[in-house]
C-alpha cells in the first residue's frame, strides 16, 4: 500500500465533492455556488468566512456560512476569536435580470472564545436569527457579487446572552457558480 | 413616488426637530442642583485642598476617583464615607466636563471635554509635587482612563501608581446605542428612571448627542485595545467587573485582559463580582435596599483598593 500524506487525501476529497456537486447541479437542472463572504458589524468586529448556495429554484435559495473574526478582526490583534454557523434562505426578487434583489433569513449559532478561567461565568454562546437584504448581480462569466445589510435579533443584552453579538451587519459575498446553468 | 419621498423627508424633518424635553425642578438636570464640587472644590479635590503638600504629604497615595457618563462625584461618595478619618491616603473625587451641571451644559459637551478635568486635575497634583497618584475609574470614567493610557499621555508625565476599573464599559449591554447616528436626531434624547434620590445626581435626560460622543469614545478604546496597550512602566491595574451588568456587558472585562499588558508583559488582574448592579461600588438612592452581598462587594473591593495605595 502507498502511504499517501492527510493533506493529499483532504485535497483529493475535496474536488470529488466539488465534482459530484457539479453532477448533482446539472443533474437536476439547479446549480451551486461556493464564495466568500466578508461581514463588517457595526461597532464591532470583521467576520470573514466561506459560504456556499444552492439554488432550489428560481426565487428560492438554501445556504451554509461560516464566519469568524479569526479570518478577520482577530488577526495579528486582540480582538475576540468568534465563530458563527449560519444557515440561511434567501428569496430571490426579478430572478431572470442580472441584477437581483433578495432576503434572506439565518439561523444559526455563535460562540465565543473568552481564553480565561476568569470569564468562565459568562456566557459565550447564543443562537443566531438574522435578517438581511439586499442586492445580488450575476455576471456573465459564473461569478455573481452579493451585497447586503442585515439585523441580528438576537444580541447580548448584559443580563443574557454573548456580549459581543451585536445588532447590524453589513456584508459582500462573492460567489462562484460550480455549475454554471440556468434554472427553469 | 416623488411625492411620497417629498412627504417621507417632511416628515422625518419635523420629528427631527425641536426635540427638547420637559425639564422640571426635581431633576440635575434643571439646573438647580450644580454639583457640590464646583461651589467646593477643596471638599472634592487634593490640589484644592492641599496645593502645597509637606515632603510627607507628597509622597502619600492621591487617588484620582472619577464617575461615569450621566453621573456626578456622588458616584465615589460612598468611598470616601469608608475611608473616613483614614489619613493614609486622600481621594480626589474628579467632577467630568459638561456633568452635574445642567441639561444644555451636558448636550453640549464632547467626550474630550469630559475628560479635560482628570487631566487638569492630575497635571495640578504632578505641578505641586505629588508624586504617588493613582486612578480609580467607575464605567465611563474607566473607558477616559484607558484612551489616557493609550494615548500614551503618561510618557511625558509622572507614572499612575495604580489604576482600579470599575465596571469599565467598551461593550454596552444596550446594543442599541450602536444605531444612535440613525436613531438619535429622530428620538433626539433618552431618559433613565432614576429613583427619586438619583434625580439630583444623575442626569434624567440623555441627549442623543452625548449617546453619540459615548458610542465614540467606547468605540476608540475598543479599537485601542484591540491593537494592545502597554501600561507606563510601574503601573498595576485591576478591573473589578459586575458579571450580570445591564449597562457595561461583562464581555468588556474580556477586551481590557486581552488588550492591556504591564511593562513587564503581564495581563491585567480581573475579578468578577456576582452582581447585577451597574457600578456595584455605590450602593446609595438604589431602587432596592442593598442586599448583604453587594454591601460584602463594595466593603471588599474599597478595602482592596485602599490596601494596594498604602502598600
Amino acid at each position: 500500500m502507498m502511504n499517501y500524506k492527510p493533506g493529499i487525501l483532504k485535497a483529493l476529497g475535496l474536488i470529488i465533492v466539488l465534482q459530484l456537486v457539479c453532477q448533482f447541479s446539472f443533474g437536476q437542472v439547479h446549480t451551486f455556488e461556493a464564495g466568500f463572504r466578508l461581514q463588517k458589524t457595526v461597532d464591532l468586529y470583521y467576520e470573514n468566512g466561506i459560504s456556499g448556495q444552492y439554488h432550489l429554484t428560481k426565487r428560492i435559495t438554501l445556504g451554509a456560512t461560516y464566519l469568524s473574526s479569526r479570518l478577520g478582526s482577530a488577526i495579528g490583534s486582540n480582538a475576540i476569536k468568534q465563530d458563527n454557523f449560519l444557515l440561511s434562505g434567501s428569496w430571490m426578487f426579478r430572478p431572470k435580470k442580472p441584477l437581483k434583489p433578495f432576503v434572506r433569513a439565518n439561523l444559526g449559532y455563535f460562540i465565543a472564545d473568552y481564553e480565561s478561567d476568569v470569564f468562565k461565568s459568562l456566557t459565550n454562546t447564543s443562537a443566531i436569527a438574522s435578517l438581511d437584504a439586499g442586492l445580488a448581480y450575476s455576471f456573465k462569466s459564473p461569478l455573481r457579487l452579493n451585497l447586503s445589510l442585515g439585523y441580528n435579533a438576537i444580541t447580548g443584552s448584559g443580563a443574557k446572552g454573548a456580549g459581543t453579538l451585536y445588532p447590524v451587519f453589513y456584508q459582500t459575498s462573492i460567489f462562484w457558480n460550480l455549475a454554471k446553468r440556468k434554472s427553469k | 413616488m416623488k411625492k411620497f419621498i417629498l412627504f417621507t423627508l417632511s416628515i422625518l424633518m419635523l420629528i427631527s426637530c425641536n426635540k427638547e424635553p420637559e425639564i422640571d425642578s426635581s431633576m440635575l438636570d434643571s439646573g438647580l442642583y450644580f454639583d457640590q464640587s464646583i461651589y467646593q472644590p477643596e471638599k472634592y479635590l487634593v490640589s484644592a485642598s492641599v496645593p502645597a503638600p509637606t515632603p510627607a504629604q507628597a509622597v502619600s497615595p492621591v487617588i484620582i476617583a472619577i464617575h461615569g457618563y450621566g453621573a456626578t462625584t456622588f458616584e465615589w461618595d460612598e468611598f470616601r464615607t469608608w475611608k473616613g478619618s483614614r489619613t493614609d491616603f486622600s481621594i480626589s473625587q474628579v467632577l467630568l466636563g459638561g456633568h452635574g451641571r445642567d441639561y444644555q451644559s451636558f448636550k453640549n459637551s464632547t467626550w474630550r471635554d469630559w475628560r479635560e478635568p482628570i487631566v487638569t486635575e492630575f497635571e495640578k497634583l504632578e505641578k505641586a509635587g505629588y508624586t504617588n497618584i493613582s486612578f480609580a475609574g467607575s464605567s465611563t470614567g474607566s473607558t477616559l482612563i484607558l484612551k489616557l493610557l493609550a494615548e500614551g499621555y503618561f510618557d511625558s508625565h509622572i507614572k499612575p501608581r495604580h489604576v482600579f476599573l470599575i465596571d469599565p464599559i467598551i461593550i454596552p449591554a444596550n446594543k442599541t446605542l450602536t444605531l444612535v447616528g440613525v436613531l438619535g436626531p429622530i428620538i433626539g434624547y433618552t431618559k433613565v428612571d432614576n429613583t427619586a434620590g438619583e434625580e439630583k445626581y444623575y442626569y434624567h435626560y440623555r441627549p442623543y448627542e452625548t449617546l453619540q460622543q459615548l458610542r465614540d469614545i467606547i468605540n476608540e478604546v475598543r479599537i485601542d485595545l484591540q491593537k494592545g496597550v502597554t501600561l507606563p512602566v510601574g503601573t498595576t491595574l485591576k478591573v473589578y467587573k459586575s458579571d450580570n451588568d445591564d449597562v457595561a456587558d461583562a464581555a468588556s472585562a474580556v477586551l481590557i485582559h486581552k488588550g492591556i499588558v504591564s511593562s513587564t508583559g503581564n495581563a491585567p488582574e480581573i475579578a468578577m463580582i456576582p452582581s447585577k448592579l451597574h457600578v456595584f461600588t455605590r450602593l446609595n438612592h438604589r431602587e432596592n435596599t442593598p442586599a448583604s452581598s453587594d454591601i460584602a462587594n463594595q466593603t471588599k473591593a474599597f478595602s482592596e483598593m485602599a490596601y494596594v495605595l498604602i502598600k
